[in-house]
């Protein structure tokens, strides 16, 4: 077991230490998200939407974000390998689990990494309350949980094919829009207050981010080994 | 004649005695709004036809995986092209149903939200397919990919449209157990889901039998 740990350990430092070498998914994540974030604050502004209907459009606004950010960031683990070769070699040096639980590890550190800068200035840029922080702090974790897990999955499929950017878009939206409408209604919950939105939205992304984390690990190396 | 062209025949003549009892036989329902409850007779249908494709396509690919056998990526990927079809048929038939009693064809609806999911996702299988050369790469790829599709299934068909309040009428699976129509709907409906499985398999098999010639043929040209 520990076995397995240290390779994953070592296969998502070993992409940290590339990443921050190019910094290329750091780029398209960050650039991405601050571009549009700038956009909407300047063209929405804290002042533009009714004070009822903020906790939802800007949680909408928010996860927007955060999703397209994702989608144009998270497949560089995989692609990566594939384009400089060095997928067999990995192959060979980490079991199939070691490499899926690494690449899970970077991505959910890219995630992570991306909503402790946006988020806060999102909710200072858009004038965002939150009345329940703690909630909605854990609607950001286990969201960016369920989020990487997924994409992990589907990245590494799309490694493998011809038209990699587009399909990754086409492959993963359809598998993250339940997940989508869960966080916003749960951001807009926490933004207002009602604890019951909260529970019901982490019970639903908790269950979903659990089914896909027992089915990414069991499929996953059928796709690495092929 | 062979055994298959009897089956033909029978399901050509079950569907469409099926089609004349639905508007003969049955008189409307009441809550509904004009003729429009007749609509459960193909629509119900469509949907579960659509969800035992997809349920198919997920075993053929788990078949796949274990035993490699070009036939059974054959089977996954004609299965899941016929899910499609009949889901969006199912989603017609309902936007349909949805004008004549709430005056929108789309309003969003849990139900709608849904099933619009579960056609990205199975798009998203096909785009997949095409995107991949290599025939035996693209088999496992694929066969990976509909087993993942096939976990959202059960969720966004059966759990999603319970959780939320829906203008979508009760199903036949209800929480009460009870089984809401008089026994002239329930006759047409069975008999209408047979004949409709029956024309799904039969689509099925000329599918499965058409791309098998086709990959024949591929690789004698190769």
């Amino acid at each position: 077991m520990s076995r397995l740990l240290a390779e994953a350990m070592a296969v998502a430092a070993k992409d940290l230490r590339t990443e921050f070498r190019t910094r290329v998914a750091l780029n398209a994540l960050g650039l991405f998200a601050l571009t549009v974030l700038a956009a909407v604050s300047y063209t929405v502004g804290p002042y533009r939407i009714t004070a009822e209907d903020r906790p939802f459009l800007l949680a909408v606004l928010l996860w927007i974000v955060i999703f397209f950010a994702a989608l144009a960031g998270l497949d560089r683990s995989f692609v990566k390998e594939e384009e400089s070769h060095t997928a067999p070699l990995l192959r060979l040096a980490a079991s199939p689990t070691a490499v899926w639980l690494g690449k899970l590890g970077f991505n959910l550190i890219l995630i992570y990494l991306l909503m402790a800068i946006l988020v806060p200035l999102f909710c200072i840029l858009m004038g965002y309350k939150i009345m329940l922080v703690g909630g909605f702090v854990l609607i950001l974790v286990v969201g960016g949980y369920a989020l990487a897990v997924i994409t992990t999955i589907v990245a590494a499929i799309i490694a493998r094919a011809m038209t990699r950017g587009a399909l990754f878009s086409v492959l993963s939206l359809p598998l993250l829009l339940p997940l989508l409408i869960f966080l916003i209604q749960g951001t807009a919950g926490a933004s207002v207050g009602t604890s019951e939105t909260v529970v019901n939205t982490l019970r639903a992304v908790l269950s979903m981010g659990g089914i896909m984390t027992i089915v990414s690990a069991m499929l996953f190396p059928v796709v690495w080994s092929d | 004649m062979r055994v298959a062209d009897i089956l033909k025949l029978l399901l050509l003549v079950w569907l469409a005695i099926v089609i004349v009892a639905a508007f003969l036989y049955v008189r409307p329902a009441e809550g509904f709004i004009g003729e429009s409850s007749r609509i459960v007779f193909f629509h119900v249908p469509m949907a579960w036809i659509a969800v035992l494709a997809f349920l198919v396509s997920c075993v053929t690919s788990v078949m796949y995986l274990k035993r490699r056998e070009p036939k059974d990526d054959i089977r996954a990927s004609v299965s899941a092209g016929l899910g499609l079809l009949f889901a969006v048929l199912a989603t017609t038939t309902g936007s349909v149903f949805a004008r004549i009693m709430w005056n929108a064809y789309w309003n969003w609806d849990p139900r709608q939200t849904s099933i619009t999911i579960l056609l990205l996702i199975y798009a998203a299988y096909l785009a997949l397919r095409g995107a991949i050369d290599d025939p035996e790469r693209r088999a496992s790829l694929s066969a990976v990919y509909a087993i993942l599709a096939f976990v959202t299934v059960p969720f966004l068909v059966f759990v999603v449209p319970r959780i939320y309040w829906s203008l979508h009428p009760d199903t036949i699976i209800n929480t009460r157990g009870a089984n809401e129509f008089d026994s002239r709907y329930t006759q047409v409906l069975m008999a209408s889901l047979v004949g409709f499985t029956g024309l799904y398999v039969w689509l099925y098999t000329i599918g499965c039998r058409i791309e098998t010639i086709r990959q024949r043929r591929r690789q004698e040209v190769l």
